[in-house]
């Protein structure tokens, strides 16, 4: 198939995005992301964890865990669809960072990620693809939030590449 | 809706996202550091195409009152947030979005991002509490609660009730802004960068680590790149 022999227009695949994504605000909700890694982090926590889950008042209030909470399958989705067109295109390979450099940036990225979403109960895909198009007050300040981020991240990044 | 079907429509969504996103190496992380870093929007204008046709989309349907609006508070913490996200998403080199996609494709480190992910949102978890700014509920009230830095919800269906004008006219307002970056954008690509080196660096430019090794022809176009970026 053409799809899996060169790569796509981004700007065609994400209209088509957007199209979907309208039908989804129809029916359950735009798209978002961090949500449903909140709620496996929850679901995770609560396996190893047991009873004791329900003395932290995040869990126990905020984010009850439960597996039917439909954006966990928005995030398995994704890692499905992106396995299927990797396999198929022949792009399926493991990879791993050769430096120590990038170890140590992908944990502090990461964390950062995870302790920013939960801050801000917004990610960037519900910042731009979510509240930004609703118009929401709340997508303004989280734009200028990531853009001012990125610009710090991207001279952290800039000195890396040099050095 | 069931939970059932919620869950089954939301996995058939992300499925055709994953693809998508795999297929065009769209990623949200590059739409924002190659525009800052090397001045390729290869991604940004893909961003600003999806962004145009949603709220389009999102504000005629809100118009009539149908869909799902996100409602919850804004404050303070919505800025910081986002910054040390946006922060941590350049350093890992991955948002939300492309990690998923690259554990996907079997890459080690966008798994080790995902994991630390995960183990951010747990640490979070444990600071949270009834009585601790800023993610407490009694400051979010859905109004204006300054003295907790919490500046209320304010959408599209807000405006339009406070108003009395259609949503629709305000999504059409963002629309234009959005499209008048993209031209500016496309002004400035035809004005600057030509083409072949262009399309190089962006083939290179979504996967700043665990990949082949880049082309010497890419790397000099990438370090010409980093270098004529004026330094703050």
């Amino acid at each position: 198939m053409e799809l899996f022999k060169k790569t796509l227009n981004p700007v065609a695949a994400l209209a088509i995005i957007a199209v979907l994504d309208i039908f989804l605000f129809l029916v359950v909700g735009a798209w978002t992301v961090g949500g449903g890694e909140t709620m496996m982090t929850g679901l995770i926590a609560k396996f190893f964890m047991g009873g004791a889950i329900d003395r932290i008042p995040f869990w126990n209030v905020a984010f009850p865990p439960d597996p039917y909470y439909w954006k966990i399958y928005i995030s398995l989705g994704m890692v499905f669809g992106a396995f299927v067109g990797a396999v198929l295109s022949k792009e399926f390979c493991w990879r791993m960072p050769h430096r120590l450099t990038e170890w140590v940036m992908i944990t502090i990225g990461g964390l950062l990620m995870g302790i920013g979403i939960r801050l801000a109960f917004v990610c960037n895909v519900s910042t731009f693809f979510g509240l930004t198009p609703e118009m929401n007050l709340g997508g303004y300040l989280a734009v200028s939030g990531i853009l001012a981020g990125t610009w710090v991240g991207t001279w952290i990044y800039k000195k890396n590449l040099e050095g | 809706m069931t939970p059932l079907a919620e869950c089954l429509t939301a996995f058939i969504f992300g499925t055709t996202v994953g693809l998508l996103v795999q297929r065009s190496r769209y990623c949200n992380v590059a739409a924002l550091r190659d525009a800052m870093l090397f001045k390729t929007y290869r991604n940004t204008k893909a961003m600003l195409v999806a962004m145009m046709i949603m709220t389009l989309g999102f504000t005629a349907f809100i118009t009539i009152g149908a869909g799902k609006p996100m409602y919850f508070d804004v404050g303070l913490n919505t800025f910081i947030g986002l910054f040390l996200f946006g922060l941590g998403m350049v350093l890992a080199g991955a948002c939300t979005v492309s990690t998923w996609v690259k554990a996907g494709e079997g890459n080690i480190g966008a798994i080790w991002a995902l994991l630390f992910t995960f183990i951010g949102m747990f640490l979070f978890s444990l600071f949270w509490s009834f009585d601790f700014w800023p993610p407490a509920p009694q400051t979010m009230t859905g109004t204006p609660n300054l003295a907790g830095l919490q500046f209320g919800f304010a959408n599209a269906a807000t405006l339009q009730s406070k108003t009395g004008i259609p949503a629709i006219v305000f999504g059409a307002l963002q629309t234009l802004v959005l499209f008048g970056i993209y031209r500016a954008i496309l002004k400035r690509e035809r004005a600057e960068v030509p083409e072949p080196e262009a399309a190089a660096i962006e083939s290179a430019a979504c996967d700043a680590w665990a990949e082949a090794p880049v082309e010497p022809a890419v790397q000099g176009a990438m370090a010409a790149r980093a270098e004529s970026v004026q330094p703050a």
